[in-house]
């Protein structure tokens, strides 16, 4: 990759990340919204995190990742005893090898 | 004074994210390396990208000699959930200064909009100052681990796919903490057979914010329904 096709592919896309993270917010920022954009804003969470999890598990090349389902539950039981994050991650690592390996 | 204490209070809260970070930013910097991106350059792209996935994407697509326009156009689209996150997060900073909001706007990811609107929705006090330090301290993290990577390059034999699982389990925690009423299961319900769907129909960098926006309609048309179901 070269020095100037390095400097169009950055700029550009510095650009489209900057826009993305700073533009709704700001448009957004001490409005008065309705119910129904509150309402939306609520499930942004839960809609977000589910749909990065099930990108993580799914490759469609190969299929749903078995390793990563289980590994998958292993952390939920460990969020939901202890809520933890670094916990989760580290558990999540150890379960997903230990899975991988069978 | 002050900045000390932003720091006591946000550093813990960031930790978690800070490891997971070390973890997979290593191995971004050793891919970055292998096309030519030096450590003062992995920093650099790392803390004004501040995108793990648009970061390997980056590498993965510059080694398959991806033609430049293709390669903005996929790390760009990768990057679309920010909307949905910018959004989440706004009716939180509606009293922030102009310039402490651009800044935290700026700088947040995946990974520290969960912790962050956690902390918000609490209703404990979780102040922008100590959000926009928990986001600076994570990407402080990861932009001196793709540094340190890209220093290092490919000497180091990293298992990348059980490293990057640590950012997996931190979705799966924060997607466990969630309120889980009919609403909810529905939404993730949809969001995640849509992001197969998608994804098996090759829809690729867009998957995460199309399934994202289905399980949000579902969610809304849901509420729709039983808001009529009671009058």
């Amino acid at each position: 990759m070269s020095t100037q096709d390095f400097l169009v592919f950055y700029l550009s896309v510095l650009a489209v990340i900057v826009v993305c993270r700073c533009v709704p917010l700001f448009a957004l920022k001490g409005r008065a919204l309705s119910p129904r954009v509150t309402e939306a804003l609520g499930l942004i969470p839960v809609a977000a995190f589910a749909a990065l999890v099930a990108n993580d598990l799914f490759d469609p090349a190969s299929g749903l990742s078995v390793p990563g389902l289980l590994a998958s539950v292993v952390v939920v039981a460990m969020a939901r005893r202890t809520g933890s994050l670094i916990g989760c991650a580290l558990v999540g690592m150890g379960a997903y090898a230990l899975l991988g390996m069978i | 004074m002050r900045v000390l204490k932003v720091l006591r209070t946000a550093l813990p809260v960031a930790l978690p994210i800070m490891l997971g970070y070390v973890a997979i930013g290593i191995p971004c910097g050793v891919m970055a390396a292998e096309v030519g991106v030096g450590p003062a350059a992995a920093f650099l792209v790392s803390a004004t990208f501040y995108s793990g996935a648009g970061q390997f994407m980056m590498s993965s697509l510059a080694l398959a000699g991806t033609p430049v326009a293709s390669m903005v156009a996929s790390v760009a689209l990768v990057s679309t959930r920010q909307l949905l996150y910018s959004a989440a997060l706004s009716p939180y900073l509606a009293r922030a200064p102009k310039p402490l909001a651009a800044l935290f706007a700026a700088t947040v990811t995946d990974e520290s909009f969960g912790v962050n609107l956690d902390r918000f929705a609490s209703g404990e006090g979780w102040e922008v100052s100590s959000a926009t330090a928990v986001n600076l301290a994570s990407m402080f993290s990861w932009a001196a681990a793709n540094a340190l990577g890209a220093a290092v390059g490919p000497a180091l034999a990293i298992p990348t796919t059980i490293m990057s699982f640590a950012m997996t389990s931190i979705f799966v925690c924060l997607l466990a903490g969630q309120r889980w009423d009919l609403t909810n299961v529905l939404v993730a319900a949809v969001a995640i057979v849509g992001v197969f769907a998608l994804k098996a129909l090759g829809a690729g960098s867009l998957a995460v914010l199309l399934g994202a926006l289905l399980g949000i309609l579902a969610g809304l048309l849901l509420g729709s329904f039983k808001r009529r179901g009671s009058a």
